[in-house]
């Protein structure tokens, strides 16, 4: 088989496929355990790798040993991962395509990139750990999970109930044959809800219109992971010749995606392999070979550089000078299994992939309630869903270790928070009405939410009453109580994050 | 275990059924909706779960009383909850299995088997035990389906009194049979999970609203979702922590199958196992009132 541009371009489109297959299976199918490597895109990912070794406890390399993998194949044969396999490059290429402006000549900034990622090193290495906001496979995933799902849920829904309703002739008919597959293996069980997915919605949409700028402006400029792989490859084996333009031919410095013949470029780090070159080259003069020498230097400005790390450096105190949030506000419930705060969000790398398994849809991102950078990681919002007993998906996911796995029995004893009455709402207590839903879905095998029964005087006449009480020591903050309390609104019922397993302090 | 005169009176029963039965020419049977002019009632005790299930259908004169050749049949057990078979927070598989089998055997065109579950309904249906034991039939007519999102729709309830509307799922309003797999179970307002309570899986809307007037809006929905048999498994009860348990210590094996035509009368029954008059019931009460079967078990024609 020739190694050349079509090869390249089947393997990005199967390697898309693959990793969307496996977003469809980060589900609950039927077994306790997901029984494929669901998160594997973030056991490749360097930027994953590197959250985990900066943030507090031990770095899991049975789970991230990919990561290392990818660096010494990029040692070996360059920038290819941003070429073939990162579905966010292979989504730019295929929706920035139409918007490209062939023959336009335009520099950007290749620097930015190295820049950002020497402050997002020291930031993470002084606390601060903003890798996740723009990890491309992390852009990528949470868009997927908070964006693309639940609008495709929608549509897809949409139309399969209105062909219910409607009873076309023909294509209804054959619209029920169809529905079971897409049903069974393209659609979610529930449909996917999620805040933030708008916000989220501008921030991709941004990215593919930014390829009018420039092809592949994110990968060029922006890109963290990127500047990680390009420093990689610079020092690779497999290197291209020539280094760059011919002095009777420019075009590619028109052509290339990646600009990688630029005089500012070096170009073994920006190169991405992509071999569309192969192709374009008039002199059929391209090469790619093993070689021990490396072609360019990245010639980065010093003071640049020392004035990016010194930001990054300086950013954690900045806002670790903001008060504690946990200081303030009781609503910051995170999945079970998530390790204390502080190292939690020095390891969560915000991919949402807790989000998009999570049974119950409890799993939303963050916006402001866990602080300033708390961005995408994940909360729990009882009253949108609520965390189920005998599930741990959520562990059995999470790449970085932010969410623990537990085993079931771990699980179910492990609080995530403590249910509170709010007796202005709760119906026995504030209009003398029976109601029961929160004791009836109460999950714990000795219930936590037990009943007094009380004689209340209602008016002038007393009637005797079940009025609900929880129980500090049995619940566990599983939020089902306030999922399905029947009030409309705000829950009578709420959880707060007191007495949560992994802050002590915060026992009751 | 029976006593002698159970016994006897037991063999009386059979004996007069059959022999009505055998009397009545298969033509004249009412139809199964009206089968029980007086309230019969049917309790079996066993530990053999299949045979039992089909000696409690005997003793009613067969599934074929209920299940016509080619109808389509809808079982509606309890999978409400995500708790595995011995907590008693669900149907028995191996009664739902049981008769579904029944139903197959007496011909049925089409037997669909569902739930509006509490707890994720994929988890409740696999942890039950009863996906696998419907799928283990191995029946292209027989299946285990979870709820379709767009078959519910808005109902008057005529004779309603507590709800003149509410949101029902179609498929078990249009079905030929309803047949309803209750287990039996502890709840702490109704004070008992029976028959009336467990058809509430066939609707759709806020059903937490339903507990500020529990007794009357159970039967107001039995008004509009007839059943023709109910089936209240009370192998094993959940006698605390109800209505999903999850502790072996809540539980109490009982090997008994209780039955009727009418709703009520099997719940009328079922709440003697847990020492209560069916009169202390609220739910039963009000079934009873709607004419949805018989309260007072000395009146109850036991088979």
């Amino acid at each position: 088989m020739r190694v050349d541009r079509k090869l390249r371009i089947t393997v990005q489109t199967i390697s898309l496929l693959g990793f969307l297959w496996l977003f469809l299976q980060t589900e609950y199918r039927g077994t306790d355990e997901l029984a494929y490597p669901v998160s594997l895109l973030f056991r490749l990912d360097p930027l994953a790798f590197l959250a985990a070794l900066f943030s507090p406890g031990t770095l899991s390399l049975f789970v991230l040993w990919p990561a290392v993998l990818l660096i010494l194949l990029t040692l070996l044969l360059g920038r290819f991962f941003c070429g073939w396999f990162c579905p966010l490059g292979s989504l730019l290429d295929l929706f920035g395509g139409p918007l490209r402006q062939p023959g336009r000549l335009f520099r950007g900034w290749p620097k930015v990139k190295y820049y950002l990622l020497a402050g997002l090193v020291l930031a993470a290495l002084c606390g601060l750990q903003l890798f996740g906001l723009f990890d491309p496979l992390s852009i990528f995933l949470r868009s997927l999970t908070l964006v693309v799902n639940p609008v495709w849920n929608l549509l897809a829904n949409g139309l399969f109930d209105w062909l219910y309703q409607a009873k076309v002739p023909l294509v209804s008919p054959a619209a029920d044959v169809v529905y079971p597959f897409f049903r069974d293996y393209l659609l979610a069980f529930h449909q996917p809800v999620f805040l933030l997915g708008f916000f989220t919605a501008l921030t991709l949409l941004l990215l593919i219109l930014l390829e009018r700028v420039q092809p592949r402006f994110w990968c060029r400029n922006v890109c963290p992971l990127g500047a990680l792989l390009g420093i990689c490859s610079r020092y690779s084996l497999l290197q291209r010749s020539p280094q760059a333009d011919c002095p009777e031919c420019s075009l590619c410095s028109t052509k290339c995606r990646m600009g990688a013949t630029n005089e500012d470029s070096a170009q073994s780090a920006e190169c991405i392999r992509c071999l569309d070159c192969y192709d374009f080259c008039p002199w059929q003069r391209i090469e790619f070979h093993f070689t021990q020498r490396s072609s360019g230097r990245l010639d980065l400005s010093r003071r640049s550089l020392l004035t990016a790390a010194a930001g990054g450096a300086l950013l954690a105190p900045l806002v670790a000078a903001a008060p504690l949030s946990a200081r303030q506000r009781n609503d910051l419930i995170r999945p079970p299994g998530a390790v204390v705060e502080e190292e939690f969000l020095r390891s969560c790398i915000r991919c949402g992939e807790c989000m998009k398994v999570c049974i119950g849809g409890a799993l939303h991102p963050d916006f402001l309630r866990g602080g300033t950078f708390s961005l995408w990681s994940p909360v729990l919002v009882a009253r949108l869903g609520y965390c189920e007993y005998d599930c741990t998906l959520c562990g059995q996911v999470c790449p970085t270790g932010a969410i623990r796995l537990l085993d079931i029995q771990e699980k179910r004893k492990t609080k995530i928070g403590l249910a509170v009455i709010d007796k202005n709402r709760c119906l026995p207590f504030a209009r003398g009405e029976e109601c029961l839903v929160c004791e009836e879905h109460c999950p714990t095998g000795k219930k936590a939410i037990v009943f007094d029964r009380r004689k209340v005087l209602v008016g002038s006449e007393v009637k005797e009453f079940q009025q609900p009480r929880v129980l500090s020591a049995l619940c566990i903050g599983c939020g089902i109580c306030e999922t399905r309390c029947p009030v409309a609104g705000r829950s009578a019922i709420v959880v707060t994050n007191e007495g949560e397993s992994r802050t002590p302090t915060r026992l009751v | 275990m029976i006593d002698r005169r159970q016994f006897i009176r037991q063999c009386l029963h059979t004996a007069g059924a059959a022999g009505v039965a055998g009397a009545v020419p298969q033509l004249l049977l009412p139809t199964p909706a009206g089968a029980a002019q007086g309230s019969v009632l049917v309790v079996r005790r066993g530990e053999d779960i299949p045979l039992l299930v089909r000696q409690t259908l005997d003793a009613l004169g067969g599934m074929g009383r209920f299940v016509r050749p080619g109808e389509t049949v809808v079982v509606k057990p309890n999978i409400g909850w995500d708790r595995p078979v011995e907590m008693a927070a669900n149907t028995h598989p191996l009664v739902v299995q049981t008769v579904v089998q029944l139903c197959l055997e007496a011909g049925a065109g089409k037997v669909q088997v569902f739930d509006r579950t509490c707890n994720d309904p994929r988890r409740c249906y696999v942890s039950s035990g009863i996906q696998q034991a419907v799928n283990s039939l191995n029946s292209s007519k027989a299946k285990i389906v979870h709820m379709d999102r767009r078959a519910y729709r808005e109902l008057d309830i005529p004779s309603g009194k507590a709800l003149n509307r509410w949101s029902f799922y179609m498929p078990a309003l249009e079905a030929d049979r309803l047949i309803n797999l209750p287990v039996a179970k502890h709840h702490s307002i109704s004070t008992l999970t029976l028959g009336m309570k467990n058809l509430m899986g066939v609707i759709g809307g806020n059903r937490g609203m339903l507990h500020r007037k529990i007794a009357e809006s159970l039967a107001d929905l039995n008004s509009v979702i007839h059943s023709d048999l109910t089936l209240i498994d009370a192998t094993r009860i959940l006698l605390a922590n109800g209505p999903q348990g999850g502790r072996l210590e809540d539980v109490e094996i009982r090997n008994t199958l209780i039955a009727s035509p009418q709703v009520v009368t099997a719940d009328a029954y079922a709440a003697t196992l847990f020492g209560y008059q069916p009169q202390q019931i609220e739910t039963i009460v009000a079934g009873h009132q709607r004419g949805l079967g018989e309260i007072n078990l000395a009146k109850v024609k036991q088979l």
